[in-house]
């Protein structure tokens, strides 16, 4: 341990490496509090070079390293137990934002917000934006396949990324894709983005922008329940439209958020809100905002809102991304799920969601990105109660199976990581899991990057090399 | 002998209908004398499986008009049509979402789900392109502008391996991250990796109003910077700059446009390109005829490159390719150029070696990397087709591997001969 912390500590710097114990307790977990370990060291490198050199470190030393953006994931993603925390938040410049090819040379630790803040002046924007956008980096974002609520018109980080610079776990450097967005060969950038750190390490990303719309439409539909705003969305989806959004919050979200800072005035009578939001230009918002107008109307909205200028836009949307702070007013923790179901599921899943946090007795609401079928069961929970603790976990595994059933899939943004790593099983056999492995193994074959996610651990014998478990569990220090 | 005791089993295995026997088929050079076809998904299971015991190669065949594309094979002993792999089985309306059988034809996709409202957003060249066949070449035409790239439209995935397995990838929902999005690895693999059986797809919904014109314009850099502004309007589906063509002055160029959407965004951008660029209007078959030509251009026995090029240097690239005798079509808003040279009787051989040499370079240069769709099969002799992969050879090599371990899936068409 003494020699690893010595050679890391000379090529990072003293302040670059991080080991002792209160330094060590805020990267004892991500976004997901209910998985934690504690990393031997964490490093924060400031350049690929670096990065190769502290990668090669930890295979000499056989230490397990994680990479980490800001540590807001939700799916314990950079958890290291035992392992060495990379976290690139210091490699935060951007070397080229290219106006004419619309395209953005970054490093990983470049925050997402601030890159569009960079490029407004242009006129573009970068357009995958996850609610933690402002702290949130695009490393995070690529590793995870970040979505959020503009998805629905834009996609996911993967429409986004044209090249990837990567370290790869025996401390080589490749170079993936082209600016142009395609290259001859395996997409392998493809197979990166979303990959969760298993594959390697980002060190430079070049990422499409986009122009920023000539016009805003934001509308805010009032409805009495949950079930009849998810019918609003499916008739607007079968209507042939596309807004850039499409978001609901719940009678229990919209109290939460009335209670706290990111008070928006929304009606705390009503069962569900919907924002829509429209982007393009003049010519085709009118038409589109009456579309929308009419069919929520039709569907049973009692109200529905057009945003008058920008403060009342920025108004609607500070109650769907202030969400999941409010209910910290709610209970200590705070489990963020994530699925996705079809939409056309959207009516009756949620009512059954909504059931199972009943039947077990918690406190469950709902804020989700309606348009993708992406829904957002919120558990407000007190862990230190283990029976309570045990409910929240027993609740959430029914909601996963639920979705799987009505045909969706257990994470729809926030990744697999160690949280659902045990349940990929519901979605998939083990031949399907094997080919991913076979793409794992062609890049981290003994496991060592980023061990223990994505992959079960129970049922399949997943790491198809077990010196791979080994490896996050070597003793340090 | 082999072969034929082989081709037994399979009839054993699968029926005699699944195997059918016909004069040879030269592919780059291997001549071909058998195809099987199986009739669902687990009897290419099945079949693979069977042709890797028996130690024979296949030519993965979807609706055959990419068969040619790669590098010259180093092995193949039949071909494996999914001809029978037809049919929509699950297409949701309400969702805008539908489960395809890889031998399906776009064609008929869009026929089926354009009556309910919805389009397909796959735009192969060639009227029999499969499914399977478009996702596994990745085959881009000129609507891919507005629809996205073929990887943009998958799901989910459902393949068999050469080992004879069977396993799915993604899903039948809009977004997902669960697990590693391997129909990305699959898509553009050109089969060397594994054999697509049936694929879930995202559908768009139909425009409002489709309008198509067209514009003359003159000086390349011109016509490049109009081109790209026309390609970013709100409307633009389409946006095709043909040069070097015969007819066309050498720096002018026809640019044909397709514009989709809500009416009035149509109407808007139309009377732009009317007022900006001297558009006139072209019946809406143009673009069908622009996408056929771009799969057959320059014809028999020339050859047809893929290159991604920057905006900025389209120009520049233009230019480089028609000092090289090249007819080119670019789509300035997909940031690819198609280029086709007709080769001289005669001289053909130094004229292939000073297209290539000029070609790669310029490719490059454009900011992007080239491959090579059509060629003779003496061209591929000695040759790459697939552009300058050496940096990611060892990870081609090691996918190939564990995906293929037998080789036995398109043999030597991939890039680096894999």
């Amino acid at each position: 341990m003494p020699d690893l912390l010595a050679t890391l500590r000379a090529i990072v710097g003293d302040a670059g490496c991080l080991s002792r114990p209160e330094e060590l307790l805020v990267y004892e977990c991500d976004g997901l509090t209910l998985h934690s370990g504690w990393p031997a060291a964490v490093v924060l490198p400031r350049s690929r070079s670096e990065v190769q050199r502290v990668v090669r470190t930890c295979r000499e030393h056989g230490v397990a390293f994680v990479p980490r953006g800001a540590g807001t994931g939700l799916s314990g993603g950079a958890l290291a137990d035992a392992g060495v925390v990379i976290e690139c938040s210091r490699m935060n410049r951007i070397h080229e934002v290219n106006t004419v090819d619309r395209y953005a040379v970054v490093e990983p630790g470049v925050v997402n917000a601030d890159l569009s803040a960079v490029t407004a002046a242009a006129g573009l924007f970068y357009a995958p934006d996850p609610s933690s956008q402002q702290v949130c980096t695009i490393g995070g974002n690529i590793a995870e396949n970040s979505g959020g609520p503009h998805t629905l018109k834009y996609g996911t980080t993967t429409n986004h990324v044209l090249a990837l610079e990567l370290v790869l776990p025996d401390g080589s450097v490749v170079e993936l894709g082209s600016p142009t967005g395609w290259a001859p060969g395996y997409d392998l950038v493809g197979a990166f983005v979303g990959s969760e750190g298993t594959l390697g390490i980002v060190t430079c990303a070049t990422v499409k922008l986009e122009a920023i719309p000539e016009r805003i439409e934001t509308l805010l539909a009032v409805f009495p329940d949950v079930v009849t705003a998810c019918r609003g969305v499916g008739e607007i989806i079968q209507a042939g439209l596309v807004p850039a959004a499409l978001e609901i919050i719940d009678r229990r979200t919209i109290a939460a958020v009335e209670a706290s800072v990111y008070r928006a005035g929304l009606p705390q009578d009503a069962g569900a809100v919907l924002i829509i939001e429209l982007d393009g230009s003049a010519v085709v918002l009118a038409d589109q905002v009456a579309r929308v107008r009419e069919i929520t109307t039709r569907e049973g909205a009692t109200r529905v809102e057009v945003a008058r200028d920008d403060a009342e836009r920025q108004r609607f949307w500070r109650a769907r991304k202030g969400a999941f702070g409010a209910m910290g007013r709610l209970a200590p923790d705070l489990y963020v799920h994530d699925a996705v179901v079809p939409r056309v599921k959207l009516p009756e899943v949620i009512e059954k969601i909504c059931a199972i946090g009943d039947r077990y007795e918690l406190t469950l609401s709902n804020v989700f990105h309606a348009g993708d079928g992406n829904l957002h069961p919120n558990i407000s929970f007190d862990r230190r109660n283990p029976e309570e603790l045990a409910r929240v976990v027993a609740a959430g595994r029914e909601i996963l199976e639920l979705c799987v059933e009505a045909g969706g899939v257990i994470t729809g943004e926030h990744g697999i990581g160690s949280e659902k790593r045990d349940f990929m099983g519901l979605v998939f056999d083990e031949a399907d899991l094997a080919a991913m492995l076979r793409l794992r193994d062609c890049f981290n074959p003994d496991g060592v990057c980023n061990p223990g996610k994505i992959f079960p651990t129970t049922r399949f014998c997943v790491e198809s090399n077990p010196k791979a478990r080994g490896y996050a569990r070597v003793p340090i220090g | 002998m082999v072969q034929a005791a082989a081709l037994d089993r399979v009839r054993d295995l699968l029926g005699a209908e699944a195997v059918v026997e016909h004069a040879p088929v030269d592919l780059d050079g291997r001549p071909v004398s058998a195809t099987v076809r199986p009739g669902n998904a687990e009897a290419v299971a099945q079949t693979l499986a069977l042709l890797e015991d028996c130690g024979l190669a296949a030519f993965v065949r979807g609706g055959g008009g990419r068969l040619g594309v790669g590098n010259r094979p180093s092995g193949g002993d039949v071909i494996l049509s999914t001809e029978r792999l037809v049919g929509i089985d699950v297409f949701e309306p309400a969702e805008g979402v539908c489960h395809v059988r890889a031998g399906t034809t776009i064609a008929d996709i869009r026929a089926r789900v354009n009556s309910e409202g919805w389009d397909v957003p796959l735009d192969p060249p060639g009227e029999r392109s499969t499914l399977g066949g478009t996702l596994a070449a990745a085959a881009v035409g000129p609507r891919c502008h507005g629809y996205g790239l073929p990887r943009d439209a998958l799901l989910g995935l459902e393949v068999a391996f050469s080992t004879g397995e069977r396993t799915r990838c993604g899903g039948r929902v809009v977004k997902n991250v669960t697990g590693y999005d391997m129909g990305k690895l699959y898509t553009g693999s050109f089969g060397s990796l594994a054999v697509i059986e049936a694929a879930w797809l995202r559908l768009r919904p139909l425009p409002q109003q489709v309008r198509c014109l067209e514009a003359r314009l003159s000086g390349l850099a011109d016509a490049c910077a109009a081109s790209l502004t026309a390609s970013r309007r709100e409307s633009s589906r389409v946006t095709c700059m043909a040069s070097g063509v015969p007819g066309l002055a050498a720096d002018a160029a026809r640019v044909v446009f397709e514009l989709t959407g809500d009416t009035a965004a149509v109407e808007r951008d139309a009377a732009w390109l009317e007022a900006e660029l001297g558009a006139s209007e072209l019946p809406a078959t143009a673009i069908d005829a622009l996408r056929e030509h771009q799969g057959t251009f320059p014809g028999e026995g020339g050859l047809r490159f893929r290159i991604g090029a920057l905006p900025s240097r389209l120009a520049a690239l233009h230019a480089a390719l028609q000092a090289a005798g090249a007819e080119i079509l670019s789509y300035p808003g997909l940031r690819l150029v198609y280029a086709g040279f007709r080769l001289p009787a005669g001289d053909s051989e130094d004229a292939a070696d000073r297209i290539f040499r000029a070609v790669a370079p310029a490719a490059a240069e454009a900011g992007g990397g080239c491959l090579c769709e059509s060629a003779p099969a003496w061209a591929k002799a000695e040759r790459e087709m697939h552009g300058d992969v050496t940096a990611l050879l060892p990870y081609f090599r090691a996918l190939k591997h564990r995906f293929d371990p037998g080789h036995i899936l398109n043999p030597g068409r991939f890039a680096g001969g894999l």
